[in-house]
């Protein structure tokens, strides 16, 4: 931090204490011996962990979670990676409308989203709520496959596609050897991003529920409006491990600027 | 004489711009060409088309008496080297020169070798192992020369490949791309819009204009007789004068002599009196501004370039005679028509 801006300075300061205390408090009382949530934890047990891990509805919601956000995850990459190929190479008119439009879920309030899927496809075409869940989250990762990839296309030179065909590769070859490499970045942020959006996602998810299928953060919700006790901060606190530990690899194997670089684009 | 390639009538249109005007070009096997000339003339749209990488609006090219106007690129086995050069960031150098080598299925071994030999020939043997990103302009520049040149290709086509690099460099690099050429053997079709560096590499060089060719020919026989005011105002030719008989008379300004009025002139040469109007001086020679006014009656500015030790009393408001030779008197027909674009 630089000492020449000590405005800017404290209120960064600032800000990681207001997000990171609270998140502290619920790690510590996780690990309470005590019966209830409460601050500060009443001595050191793992019951609660030992708890929640033997929790059916955290459990299967877990796995429901974890289903939703992958599959979410690879469909939205599918249809952005191509999209964002034809927008940025593609001789296509109205570049600037489909863009737009790939983008606008970062836009419209995800309730009205969850809505409408909910009156059109549920009620309406009598879709199962697992699919429709899946629809509306693929939709809502979209800006981020598009973006995400969009930004690192952008700054990869087309002359090298053209130097690849010159020498006698063909249009998909080319490709393949030479532009998704060097995508390859881009497609994991992006990736990365979407899983996470997808698994901590709750308006949605909240919406289309349904009693068999149901993500984990709407379990913990319900959760913790019918009962009070620690077991859903050691949920929380094993859930913050679990993308502390992707955080990690994701900055071992590309490294956060690379990553990041792409979106404030 | 084999062409290596030949256009026929060759047009590029972009909407309503007419970016190459139905050209008629002969590549001649074994040679060095360029394509010279301003910004915006068409050079690299006409490369782009010989590489596949645009497909021509109207016309034929023939590679190797072959008709090949819609063959796509990689069908074509021309190396291209790119103005920014287009190094592959992710490979290796000798992955970069190699690429072509394993897309033609060449044997792991006799690969690495043809790489090797390759990255020598253009001085980089050392660098095989390095990142592209890690090297100087100079050396990525060599890259993707060795990288074209791999693929043993047809051609060789080069965009302004010495654009990028300092002076010193460039006119070293000249002299590299030649003793290459020669080496190899190969034909080679280099774009630029240097004038020096055209008349000192090419055997053969092709003067284009808004998207026509203006002339082509050697060097040698370009300079000396060019074919139009164009041309001559391209080579350095800066002193025009309407001749009785409408034609154009071009002059260099190192052939165009000061002299007092009245002294001895050459028969049938340039004799025209005429008024200092700015000297500068440069040391070794000094450039003389003066008016005059030519045989259809107009008033024209001549710039003579001499040495300092022959003249060193001219100043500005002297009245003088401007002479030349008759030899060094270039006639070129009038001024070409602007183009329609
Ligand atoms: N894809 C395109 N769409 C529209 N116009 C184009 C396109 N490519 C080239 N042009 C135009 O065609 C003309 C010729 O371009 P070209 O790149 O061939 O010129 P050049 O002789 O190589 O010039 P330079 O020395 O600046 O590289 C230019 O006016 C350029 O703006
Ligand atoms: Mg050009």
């Amino acid at each position: 931090m630089r000492t020449s801006r000590p405005v800017a300075g404290s209120l960064a300061v600032l800000g990681y204490i207001i997000m990171i205390v609270p998140i502290l408090f619920v790690v510590a009382t996780s690990f309470t011996g005590g019966r209830t949530l409460r601050f500060p934890p009443e001595g050191f047990s793992l019951q609660w962990f030992e708890a929640a891990l033997t929790y059916d509805p955290f459990i299967s919601a877990l796995v429901s979670s974890l289903q939703l956000a992958l599959i979410a995850t690879v469909l939205a990459l599918a249809i952005g990676i191509p999209a964002t190929l034809a927008i940025h190479r593609g001789a296509i008119p109205g570049k600037g409308v489909i863009e737009g439009l790939f983008l606008s879920p970062l836009i419209v309030p995800e309730l009205v989203v969850g809505l409408a899927l909910y009156q059109q496809l549920m009620i309406g075409f009598g879709l199962a709520n697992f699919e429709t869940l899946l629809l509306g989250h693929t939709v809502l990762m979209l800006p981020y496959a598009v973006r995400v990839t969009g930004a690192s296309l952008a700054l990869a030179d087309p002359a090298l596609e053209e130097a690849a065909r010159g020498l006698g590769a063909s249009p998909l070859r080319a490709f393949f050897t030479i532009t998704l490499p060097l995508l390859r970045p881009g497609i994991f942020s992006a990736g990365l991003l979407s899983f996470l959006t997808s698994f901590n996602n709750v308006p949605l998810s909240l919406l289309l529920q349904s009693r068999d299928f149901r993500t984990l953060p709407v379990t913990m919700l319900d959760y913790v409006q019918q009962s009070y006790d620690p077991m859903v901060a050691a949920m929380a606190t094993l859930i913050l491990a679990g993308t502390v530990v992707i955080a990690v690899i994701a900055e071992r194997t590309v490294g956060f600027a690379k990553i990041f670089g792409g979106i404030n684009r | 004489m084999n062409a290596a390639a030949e256009f026929a009538g060759v047009s590029q249109v972009f909407g309503d711009f007419t970016a190459v005007d139905s050209i008629d070009l002969r590549i001649a096997q074994g040679k060095l060409t360029t394509l010279l000339g301003p910004s915006g003339c068409g050079k690299t749209t006409t490369l782009r088309m010989l590489a596949g990488y645009a497909a021509p609006t109207s016309g034929r090219i023939d590679i190797d008496g072959v008709d090949s106007t819609r063959t796509p690129p990689e069908k074509r086995n021309l190396g291209m080297v790119f103005q920014s050069y287009a190094l592959f960031p992710h490979l290796t150098v000798a992955e970069n020169v190699g690429y072509g080598l394993k897309l033609r299925r060449v044997p792991a071994a006799e690969r690495q070798q043809r790489v090797q030999e390759t990255l020598e020939l253009v001085g980089l043997g050392h660098l095989a192992a390095s990142k592209p990103k890690k090297l100087s302009g100079g050396q990525q520049q060599r890259v993707a020369l060795a990288r074209a040149i791999a693929i043993r290709p047809k051609l060789l086509l080069l965009d302004e490949p010495l654009s990028n690099l300092d002076a010193r460099l460039r006119v070293h690099m000249r002299a590299e791309l030649r003793r290459i050429q020669s080496e190899t053997g190969l034909t080679v079709v280099l774009v630029t819009h240097d004038q020096d560096e055209a008349l000192e590499m090419s055997d053969d060089m092709v003067l284009m204009r808004a998207g026509r060719i203006m002339q082509q020919g050697a060097p040698q026989d370009v300079f000396p007789n060019p074919a139009n005011r164009f041309v001559a105002d391209f080579l350095g030719y800066e002193n025009f004068l309407t001749a009785a008989d409408g034609s154009v008379l071009a002059v260099r300004p190192e052939h165009l002599d000061v002299l007092p009025v009245g002294g001895p002139t050459a028969a049938g040469g340039l004799a025209l009196d005429a008024t200092v109007t700015d000297v500068a001086y440069r040391g070794v020679d000094m450039l003389v501004t003066v008016r005059t006014v030519d045989a259809s009656g107009a008033d024209v500015r001549l710039i003579s370039d001499v040495r300092s030790d022959g003249l060193s009393t001219v100043s500005i408001g002297d009245v003088v005679t401007v002479t030349a030779p008759p030899s060094r008197l270039v006639a070129m027909a009038a001024e070409v028509p602007e183009p329609v674009r």
